[in-house]
């Protein structure tokens, strides 16, 4: 007989409002409310804000320190915001800040209701939303719908107690061979997604590691309870949530239990929620699959969509890293004409890299060879199916390259969301174990710890980058500040371009094609509630030579190319093919000018 | 409205003088004695179809024109507006005079759109309308149905997904004989032809001639070896929709003969080819000896890296017309597949060669040959995957490359003698017993 312990006793929040303070009579554990905190201002009203925005991913424990204790923290962010507001980031994504053993990057999450004590408090994650809001800066944060750590109060009390209210919390089982279609996604680690609790004398059902139980959606207080963390989250003033591993929430026997009909069911209630509750916040789903099994993800079309209103497009980002190593245009245009229409309401997350590894799941296993040979010369590099490295180093520290991947994260259809640091090159530290490689601190100044934290440096969560070429004596936010043809700049004024383009966000994406295979072009067409028409097109040289380009712009005769970084006039599109060369691994952004637009600033047609 | 009488009259008057400029005119090498209007058919207001015979050397020719008085020198096809007609024409189906336009059946045509005539080409001249549709119209007229509509419509009619599909076509009657005037097709905008395709991939290779053909990010082979599975798609189909027949110890023997007498023919122009002829010579006479019956059917009759597209959803052939020089019989007739497959083995070694030309490089060389040899091995291991490998064959499909090669000494000779190393070397390479 195990001795029964109180079900807040593996969370170290002593001190702290969480979980599991006190239980009822009834046996129901006390959870902190919102009404207990301060909510934030909302940020300025926008219900589609997330269909133009630039994301921002960035880790608090990597961001910067404010009590100097190693590892940066919520207020330690919020004193960055100006940087970001400077830069022209809309949205801050943060992956996980709740409480948590740890021991999943923060994924294991013991306590939907606390912030993880080095990180800070629900207060300090109120005074950052305010502070962001201030500036029109909107945040949102991880949510894992599917599972808890083991050391939640709700798995203790249900391992404790089965006849008591959280007995039902979990996929409990007398045996371990229910299920049998499911996969195993941690191959390396897990043998099995039944793991036996000899506290209870039962297996539980797990779809990760065996310290995560999966939340079993079968009974209706776990959805209720979830929908309350969304609530409890969203009334503080969050804008909005990153769904973690989306498609595992029910088990039925017979099918892989991966994107259930009721699971799809379950995320509808929770935009319904939103939709109701708390308009203007946003779900954005991660769901690592092909785009056409991830538009099921964004519901019914005919409603707009009625699940999530972002997901991520996983496949897209290796194919841009191909294309431009193999010189061929066919990688992204091939993607992108796989890639299903999605409803009015929605939009797509595009990125270049994350705090995971480069992840090639979504590619072919020739693709993936591939990609190892070329982006992954050193084993080291590789991670789970991947490969852990930063931008910078995966294009070998090239200028041009990382000019012409930023444009095309910034112009091809979706909301880019750029990670903490490659605005400034940063590189990575492949030394470091699985992914911390991309997670060092973020390099500030060339002062001790790069300006990140004033601790003792043998105290800091992680090495700074210090190396010849990235190290942060040299590569860090000050010395870019200063300089105007640094990459820094460079990234804030294509953001600033960006934004003077609706067309970037919203408009319609058509391929041009043309004869030369290194070059990639295409138009964003968009129509303004008042009839303009904003056309941007965008040009882009795949290859590391100059080349020319005849395009068939032949249903723009008579407009005029506006080159958008520096407003000078191109000759005007006539009826022969339009004639461009572009220097190696350049690009173009123009906007087409129609004749007699005079709305354009220089926009006579002379 | 336009007295079309009286604009042939001038234009034939004007031909004589004009002929020899025009980038589509077959018969530069010999003068023009004399050019008859055959048929005059007004299209539109502005717009007149014309035939011309145009004699040469006491031979005579059929051309088409389309002439207006809108336009400079009379030629209409840079007018995009006066274009249009001709598409209409074929959406509505119509019949003018002897001119049949029409559309195929299940398929409904846009109007209304502008033709832009395509800036390079050479026999032919193709419009496009309007992103979708491109209208080949054929300049030197061949009596009897042409084998790129014949064709086209055959690998159509069993779903084939590597030709641009056929759309519509005018045709007419001369002399009593159906003759093509033009084939409409679907447009691909995203196409890129595969001369290009490799050639940014051999630029990217001889940047870094440190590193080996297989280590480049611009490896090619993925693509070569879809493109060997989408041309033994297309000869499947072929074979699926017009039949085979096997070929016996006659017909092969014909066929080394004229192997044979091309090969004497260039061994008279060509002097370099001099030192070659008696390995050549056995490699034909080999071919001829172990080979037992062949299985022939229709095949695309020109095929390299120009006649094929690379679109998002693959590879496409082009252009089914067979050699253009080469006589109407031989176009249209049955022959082996194996000749499509050595003449894209031909256009990888160009394609891996020409960059080359005119330099001495050694690393380069070895780096051309290492990118020809893994691309033509990972084209016929895509074609194996569909139909038998054609390296089973290998008397033959040497024979062919052999063959082909012979020609390009010829071509080169005359328009490019720099170029005449490539098919030397390969002539040398592939009878000393390397591939």
């Amino acid at each position: 007989m195990v001795e029964e312990t109180r079900p807040d006793a593996a969370l170290g929040l002593e001190g702290v409002p969480h979980t599991g303070e006190a239980i009822t009579a009834g046996g129901l554990l006390t959870e902190p409310q919102a009404e207990d905190f301060q909510s934030a201002k909302a940020a300025p009203r926008d219900p589609v804000w997330y269909k133009g925005a630039v994301f921002y991913e960035v880790l608090v424990r990597a961001f910067s320190d404010s009590n100097g204790d190693g590892t940066g923290d919520l207020r330690g962010l919020a004193s960055r915001l100006d940087y970001l507001e400077w830069l022209g980031v809309d949205c801050l994504w943060l992956p996980p800040f709740y409480a948590s053993p740890l021991r999943d990057g923060g994924y294991d999450i013991s306590d939907f209701r606390a912030v993880l004590p080095e990180f800070g408090t629900v207060e300090d994650f109120v005074y950052l939303l305010e502070e962001a809001h201030r500036r029109g800066i909107r945040v949102i944060t991880d949510l894992v719908l599917n599972h808890t750590s083991d050391a939640h109060p709700w798995f203790q009390e249900s391992r404790q107690n089965p006849d008591g209210p959280y007995g039902d919390y979990y996929v409990w089982s007398d045996d371990d061979s229910r299920y049998s279609d499911a996969r195993i996604i941690f191959v390396d680690t897990e043998t099995s997604n039944w793991t036996y609790d000899p506290v209870r004398g039962q297996f539980f059902w797990h779809r990760f590691f065996a310290h995560q139980p999966d939340l079993n959606y079968e009974n209706p207080d776990v959805q209720e309870a979830m929908l309350d963390v969304l609530r409890f989250w969203l009334d503080i003033g969050i804008d909005g949530f990153r769904l973690d591993a989306v498609p595992y929430l029910f088990e039925e026997e017979g099918t892989i239990c991966e994107n259930l009909p009721r699971t799809h069911e379950f995320l509808r209630r929770c935009r319904k929620v939103v939709d109701d509750e708390y308009p203007g916040r946003v779900l954005l789903a991660e769901a690592n699959q092909w785009p056409s099994d991830v538009v099921e993800y964004f519901g019914e079309a005919e409603v707009g969509g009625d699940e999530c209103h972002m997901a991520f497009h996983f496949p897209l980002m290796p194919r841009i890293f191909m294309a431009v190593r193999r010189e061929s245009r066919f990688p992204i245009s091939e993607i992108l004409a796989q890639t299903p229409q999605i409803p009015d309401g929605c939009q797509w997350g595009i990125f270049l890299r994350n705090h995971d590894e480069l992840t090639l799941e979504m590619v072919t296993d020739e693709e993936r060879d591939y990609m190892y040979a070329e982006y992954a010369k050193d084993p080291r590099m590789k991670a789970n199916i991947g490969i852990r490295r930063r931008l910078a180093p995966l294009l070998e520290n090239d200028r041009n390259q990382h000019e012409l991947f930023t444009a095309l994260l910034l112009s091809l259809p979706g909301s880019p969301v750029l990670y903490y640091g490659d605005e400034i090159g940063m590189g990575d530290n492949i030394w470091l174990a699985d992914r911390d490689a991309v997670r060092t601190p973020m390099q500030w100044t060339p002062d001790r710890n790069a300006g990140f934290s004033n601790c003792d440096p043998g105290r800091i969560y992680l090495p700074v980058i210090m190396d010849p070429v990235y190290g942060y004596q040299g590569l860090n936010v000050e010395a870019q500040l200063n300089n105007t043809s640094s990459l820094l700049n460079w990234t804030r004024h294509m953001i600033e371009v960006r934004k003077q383009h609706h067309a970037f966000a919203e408009g319609d994406f058509t391929e041009l094609g043309g004869s030369n295979p290194s070059v990639l072009a295409y138009k964003r067409r968009w129509r303004r509630p008042d009839g303009h028409e904003d056309i941007v097109l965008c040009v882009n040289n795949l290859s590391r030579f100059p080349q020319p380009v005849e395009l068939d712009l032949s249903d723009h005769r008579g407009s005029t190319p506006l080159e958008l970084t520096g407003g000078v006039r191109f000759p005007m599109v006539g009826e022969l093919p339009y004639l461009l060369t572009l220097p190696g691994h350049g690009f173009y952004w123009f906007q087409l000018v129609e004749a007699g637009d005079d709305s354009v600033p220089g926009g006579e047609t002379r | 409205m336009i007295d079309p009488h009286e604009l042939v009259d001038k234009l034939v008057s004007a031909l004589p003088d004009m002929l020899p400029n025009l980038r589509w005119f077959g018969g530069k090498d010999r003068p023009v004695s004399g050019v008859r209007p055959l048929r005059t058919t007004l299209l539109d207001d502005d717009l007149v179809h014309v035939i011309v015979a145009v004699d040469q050397d006491g031979r005579s020719s059929p051309y088409q024109l389309l002439i207006s008085e809108l336009a400079d020198s009379y030629e209409s096809t840079a007018d995009p507006e006066l274009n249009g007609v001709l598409l209409d024409l074929i959406a509505r189906g119509e019949r003018v005079d002897g001119l049949v336009f029409a559309h195929e059946p299940d398929t409904e045509l846009r109007t209304g759109l502008r033709g832009r005539p395509v800036g390079v080409e050479q026999s032919n001249t193709s419009l496009i309308y309007g992103q979708q549709y491109i209208l080949k119209l054929f300049r030197k007229l061949t009596l009897g149905e042409n084998p790129d509509l014949v064709l086209h419509r055959a690998l159509r009619g069993v779903g084939c997904q590597h030709i641009a599909q056929p759309l519509g076509s005018i045709t007419t009657d001369l002399d009593g004989t159906p003759v093509t005037l033009g084939m409409l097709q679907e447009f691909l905008p995203d196409a890129v032809d595969g001369w290009a395709m490799a050639t940014t991939s051999v630029r990217d290779l001889m940047a870094e001639a440190d590193l080996h053909a297989d280590e480049v990010g611009g490896d090619f082979a993925a693509e070569a070896h879809r493109l060997g599975h989408a041309v033994a798609s297309v000869h499947a189909d072929l074979a699926r929709a017009l039949g085979t027949q096997t070929a016996g110890a006659t017909e092969i023997a014909s066929a080394i003969a004229s192997m044979q007498s091309r090969l004497d023919a260039v061994l008279h122009d060509v002097p370099e080819l001099g030192e070659h002829s008696a390995a050549l010579r056995e490699v034909f006479e080999q071919a001829r000896e172990h080979l037992g019956d062949i299985a022939i059917q229709h095949i695309h009759g020109d095929l390299h890296l120009g006649q094929v597209l690379r679109t998002v959803q693959g590879w496409l052939l082009i252009d089914f017309e067979g050699e253009p020089a080469a006589p109407i019989a031989e176009r249209t007739a049955m022959r082996s597949p194996l000749r499509d497959v050595a003449g894209m083995l031909r256009s990888f070694d160009y394609a891996a060669h020409q960059l080359l030309v005119g330099q001495d490089d050694d690393q380069l060389a070895y780096r051309a040959l290492e990118w020809a040899r893994r691309n033509r091995a990972a084209f016929c291991d895509g074609y194996a995957e569909v139909l038998s490998d054609p390296r089973e064959h290998a008397f033959l499909l040497q024979a062919f490359e052999l063959d082909k090669a012979v020609y390009e000494v010829a071509y080169e000779h005359a328009n490019r003698p720099e170029w005449l190393t490539i098919p030397l070397s390969s002539i040398a390479r592939i009878t000393s017993g390397g591939e």
